[in-house]
């Protein structure tokens, strides 16, 4: 259900300042970072702490920021990482306002002064930028992306043409992040019912896979009014995915499948 | 243990923290402009049942539409007209699966600001022009 507003355990309170730079301290060379916190521990409500990252000491991604934070202000510091170029999806949280990944933004490109780092947008928060990323995980098993066939196995592989496999392009490179669902209004609101633009865009990947022999199958699992129709092309999806893929365009085109097949 | 975690576990905020963006403004802007049309509707509907009532219902329904405020409701009654009929043209160019890369969605966006305002001056231009005068 639509809530605008944060439930009362989850409301944000003033942290701590870890380390503020001396006022007669170069400006260009320290950067302030205020970073989400959440302790489960001690009972209390989540709470933004302010750190100074030292320009000059520091690599120039905002994950190397984090860490930098970690390893020479605050051990407590928790957050997701493993392979710091863009391939695992781990580090995804919102920076600076939008979801996007750590280890591939630039501190530079924040448009703000001080860099924001808040978990995913909407998710419940296990600690500080780590989210409960089950019911996420739990949608896209439910789409069942694997190769489905009735004919019997072939020999060697199963056979592929160039134009058939160029169908796959812009849609197998999803490394599930779920930038692009926790930046939907849509999934916020009905993210119980409605599968997000990073499930659907898997979906229709397996859709559009001339392999797969269940087409008709997946459709059908998808024609719902939240599991598929809650898709109010906000765009908010394509606007934040790291990866340069278009989750938007892909929802586009399994509501055309939908009518075409009528 | 875990199950009182889990159930006590926060919500990361969302709307609080998102960066708008034009193409998310405009898909409220459209929510809000179709939301809006049904109060339009009813200043139509309001009109019309003052047109079967007679003349005395009728000299004061246009009096009243014909006041500042009258006139500001009706002009802000057109632009969500047309802002909203702008923004499903958009819907249906994006169901046929084009018009959905970075660029084009931006233009959409600035296209249907634009447009929608430049043709609700046009269409009073030539209301007044039709009526004669202010």
């Amino acid at each position: 259900m639509v809530q605008f507003t944060l439930p009362k355990n989850s409301k944000i309170k003033k942290g701590k300042e870890w380390n503020p730079p001396a006022v007669d301290a170069d400006p260009d060379r320290w950067r302030e970072y205020r970073v989400y916190r959440y302790d489960p521990e001690g009972g209390e409500n989540p709470r933004v702490d302010t750190y100074w990252v030292d320009m000059n000491d520091c690599g120039p991604m905002v994950l190397d920021a984090l860490i930098w934070i970690k390893n020479k202000i605050d051990p407590t510091l928790t957050f997701r990482r493993s392979c710091r170029e863009g391939v695992c999806g781990s580090c995804s949280m919102n920076i600076d306002g939008t979801n996007t990944l750590a280890c591939t933004m630039h501190a530079e490109e924040a448009q703000g002064a001080a860099i924001a780092i808040y978990p995913l947008p909407h998710m419940p928060v296990v600690k500080d930028l780590v989210p409960d990323m089950t019911q996420f995980y739990a949608q896209h098993r439910e789409i069942e992306p694997w190769l489905k066939t009735d004919s019997p196995t072939p020999q060697k592989e199963w056979r592929q043409s160039h134009e058939d496999r160029e169908k796959l392009d812009g849609l197998y490179e999803c490394i599930l992040c779920a930038c692009c669902s926790t930046a939907c209004p849509s999934y916020w609101w009905n993210g119980d019912r409605y599968l997000g633009p990073a499930v659907l865009l898997q979906a229709n990947r397996w859709v559009e896979d001339s392999r797969d022999e269940r087409t008709g199958e997946r459709l059908d699992d998808l024609e719902d009014p939240f599991r598929l129709y809650r898709c109010h092309t906000i765009l908010n999806c394509t606007k934040a995915c790291p990866k340069g893929l278009n989750p938007a365009a892909a929802i586009a085109n399994l509501k055309r499948k939908m009518v075409e097949r009528l | 243990m875990t199950d009182k975690l889990e159930a006590e576990r926060p919500l990361s905020p969302h709307l609080q923290i998102y960066r708008p963006m034009l193409t998310m403004l405009m898909s409220i802007a459209h929510r809000i402009t179709g939301a809006s049309l049904a109060v339009g509707f009813a200043l139509l509907t309001w009109w019309l049942v003052a047109v079967s009532m007679g003349p005395e219902a009728y000299a004061s329904v246009q009096s009243f539409f014909g006041s500042l405020i009258g006139r500001a409701l009706l002009f802000a009654f057109t632009w969500a007209l047309i802002h909203h009929m702008l923004g499903g043209i958009r819907h249906l160019i994006w169901d046929t699966g084009t018009g959905l890369d970075k660029v084009t969605i931006e233009r959409f966006a600035l296209g249907t600001i634009v447009g929608s305002v430049v043709l609700t001056i046009l269409v009073w231009l030539a209301a007044y022009n039709v009526m004669g005068g202010l």
